[in-house]
């Protein structure tokens, strides 16, 4: 009897152990710093980046804009996405999930400057954990290298504010950021940091197969940083590709239909080689 | 003796930093064809000040200005389109021109 009770003790533990890598809000589109605008399509999918694991079904969001502006005294745009929006199914290589995509038209998409694209999604629930995840999400582009708002807070619940242009990253740059709760800087928070390491296919709503890295260990899947006492972190690129931050619980909002609510701050980067 | 040579190296260290300035900002012009018969360029500078005021000019084959002008309050610069090729250049100084081949001028 007691061996048995060992044994299951045992098999939790090691259960425990498996689910290493972190949810992800998506904001995607393949290029972000573009010789000339034109139209984009963007997809949004709620998943575990680095193994292109379980993707959870998302609702339809609550907000998804995009802000624009043309150089530094330009004034910023605001165009509502939302209404754009489509559902698509989104395989991930071990299930199928509800996504969204948006194609956003060139008369929007076509002028220099900066684009901020923020996604607040419906909070989705996770059974496992009998909790409210909703990941407050920005995704930059840029046209024409003309700079805009890209330093600019969106005046979201929680975002990260970066101090390095996050569509100009040479691989094995050091990216700097600030995160915000209300406009706030947030100290000491827990920050889960992801590598897209298997390329979004656009047309078939997949991830592809191939990996591009490997992971020597669960804590490389998703590394683990901290926000300094200002609330900056910063994070050298190590590879091309896209690189996902996300602060946990940042956002002032702490419960939703009654359950506890994990509201997160998401930001994506784009690094390529020189 | 030792104030002018102060003021001679403060005014120096001036000039280098200014021309600095003026050397890291890129000039940066992009148009496209609005499709009405119009052509809209815009610009700006890589450091995202603006191109207010920027001399504008569009030329003919024969190398002609054929139009002039400026970029308005927004950096933006807007035209009818010449019959013919044509080419728009961007003029905010030496060494800060861009030329822009009409027949890359799309919508």
């Amino acid at each position: 009897m007691k061996m048995k009770v060992v044994f299951l003790n045992l098999l939790l533990a090691v259960a425990m152990a498996v689910p290493a890598s972190a949810h992800f809000q998506m904001v995607y589109t393949p290029e972000i710093a573009k010789n000339k605008g034109g139209e984009t399509e963007v997809k949004l999918v709620f998943t575990h980046p680095y193994e292109a694991g379980h993707t959870m079904g998302m609702g339809m969001p609550e907000e998804f804009f995009m802000l624009h502006q043309k150089g530094e005294e330009g004034k910023t745009k605001k165009y509502d996405l939302k209404k754009l929006l489509k559902p698509i199914t989104w395989t991930s290589l071990t299930n199928s999930g509800e996504a969204y995509e948006a194609t956003l038209p060139k008369k929007i998409c076509r002028s220099m400057g900066d684009y901020t694209l923020v996604l607040v999604p419906a909070p989705y629930y996770e059974g496992e954990e009998d909790i409210y995840i909703q990941q407050i999400t920005k995704t930059y582009m840029n046209v024409g290298g003309l700079p805009g708002n890209w330093s600019a807070p969106a005046g979201l619940k929680t975002e990260w504010l970066p101090l390095v242009k996050p569509y100009a990253m040479w691989t094995g740059m050091t990216f700097k950021a600030q995160l915000l709760s209300g406009g706030k800087p947030v100290a000491n928070a827990d920050v889960e940091v992801e590598y897209m390491n298997h390329e979004p296919d656009m047309k078939k709503n997949a991830f592809k197969k191939e990996a591009k890295s490997e992971a020597p260990q669960d804590a490389f899947v998703t590394m683990g940083v901290k926000t300094d006492a200002q609330g900056y972190v910063t994070f050298t690129v190590p590879k091309a590709g896209w690189w996902g931050f996300c602060a946990l619980g940042s956002g002032p909002d702490k419960e939703f239909k009654g359950k506890e609510l994990s509201q997160d701050a998401v930001i994506w980067i784009k690094a390529v080689d020189m | 003796m030792k104030k002018i040579f102060t003021k001679l190296v403060v005014t120096g260290g001036l000039i280098a930093l200014s021309a600095t300035a003026a050397l890291a900002h890129s000039p940066l012009c992009s148009c496209f064809d609005n499709g009405d018969g119009t052509v809209l360029c815009e610009g700006g500078f890589s450091d995202g000040s603006s191109a207010s005021g920027v001399k504008m000019y569009v030329r003919d084959d024969s190398g002609a200005v054929v139009l002039k002008g400026a970029m308005n309050e927004n950096s933006e610069f807007e035209f009818n389109k010449p019959a013919g090729h044509y080419t728009v250049t961007f003029d905010a100084g030496e060494g800060h021109s861009i030329e822009i081949d009409g027949s890359d001028i799309v919508e």
